[in-house]
């Protein structure tokens, strides 16, 4: 091999297709990136169409059917004890993940003009967001447990008196389980809600792992020598990857 | 520090294409549409009683939350139209796994019921 190095206007005159450079336009790293995410979006996707399989095999009507309605399960808020709050909580939740999705993007623009001051400012907000996720599922979880799910077990079976004690309900009202409002319950409901959100919760922790590393990468100065923040890009990447899971996953455990 | 590119000297596998920054007028605009929606999605769900109609909803609404977060945070949008067909045509047999699934789970029930 000589030691002839391709000069920029070499490498992009080469025809897209002919080989010696990516048809696709971006660095090896990003484009690893992207099929990682791919094949990361066909394991999410399997779990929440096993959880769409075991919906459907347990709907229809609420009188033949005693799969929870979410609504009275997850109606909980932090200090505010006994009131109906259903949805209020996990709202709060996707607006925390989406805030820290855009200190992401703000943190990959700041790279693209080199500031490394701006980059460390919102990747630090990128982490606080992600840490305060974890925190509301924490909570979310332990609530959930407390009452009496298992991963093996569903006591969140709905009756028809609790369906009826459900609509008769409205935002904020006081709120008790009433004798024979619950019975046992579908074990795939409180088994694949811990699978699903849990593994979730997981690709969160670990994308705030990587947030923390790059963080320390930008501020020991690596990518101001290396001359570009494609770094950011990546992690941003995933980051946002979690947010695009969390959206599919607030639809179909908490809305529908 | 050697395997990453320097000015002058490009190869395909250290290649990391210049960019530009595009501003953060479209990052705040993507902000403020995926907030409306989740804003309209809490609405909804209060407002509208449970049928078919209102998941048709949440789930159209989902999947305009998903264009935006791929097309503009992901800036998938502005790369080459190469690289989002294969990251986006392998993501439709899922949808055919979807609905082949859930009308099984369907069947499941009527099994049940006999």
């Amino acid at each position: 091999m000589s030691n002839h190095t391709t000069t920029q206007a070499e490498f992009q005159d080469k025809p897209m297709w002919s080989g010696g450079r990516s048809p696709f336009d971006v660095s090896y790293g990003k484009l690893m990136m992207w099929i990682f995410l791919l094949s990361d979006a066909f394991t999410f996707s399997c779990l929440l169409v096993q959880y769409g399989a075991q919906r459907f095999s347990n709907v229809i009507t609420p009188i033949t059917s005693n799969w929870p309605n979410p609504a009275s399960i997850f109606n909980h808020f932090p200090f505010l004890h006994g009131l109906h709050l259903p949805l209020l909580f996990v709202s709060v939740m996707t607006f925390i993940l989406i805030l820290s999705s855009v200190t992401m993007v703000l943190a990959v623009e700041a790279g693209h003009r080199n500031s490394k001051k701006e980059v460390e400012k919102f990747m630090i907000y990128t982490i606080l967001g992600g840490f305060a996720f974890l925190g509301c599922q924490a909570w979310e979880w332990y609530t959930f447990i407390h009452e009496g799910a298992r991963l093996y077990g569903n006591t969140f079976g709905i009756t028809e008196q609790g369906y009826a004690h459900m609509n008769s309900l409205s935002f904020g009202d006081h709120f008790e389980w009433k004798n024979g409002d619950r019975t046992v319950g579908p074990v795939p409901f409180a088994a694949l809600f811990f699978i699903v959100t849990g593994f979730h919760g997981f690709h969160v922790f670990s994308g705030v792992v990587i947030n923390v590393i790059i963080y320390i990468m930008t501020v020991r100065g690596v990518f101001e020598r290396r001359g570009h923040y494609e770094m950011i890009e990546k992690t941003g990447l995933y980051w946002h990857f979690v947010d695009l899971v969390w959206v599919f996953v607030f639809t179909f455990f908490y809305l529908i | 520090m050697e395997f990453y590119n320097k000015p002058g000297d490009f190869d395909a596998i250290n290649y990391v294409p210049h960019t530009e920054s595009q501003g953060t007028k479209e990052l705040w605009k993507t902000f403020f549409i995926l907030f409306g929606i989740t804003i309209f999605d809490f609405i909804i769900y209060f407002v509208m009683p449970a049928n078919g109609f209102r998941n048709f909803i949440f789930i159209f609404f989902g999947l305009v939350k998903a264009y935006y977060i791929v097309g503009a945070f992901m800036h998938l949008k502005h790369e080459k139209i190469n690289l989002a067909l294969i990251i986006l045509v392998p993501t439709l047999f899922i949808m055919g796994l979807i609905l082949g699934l859930l009308y099984e789970g369907s069947m499941l029930e009527v099994m049940k019921s006999l």
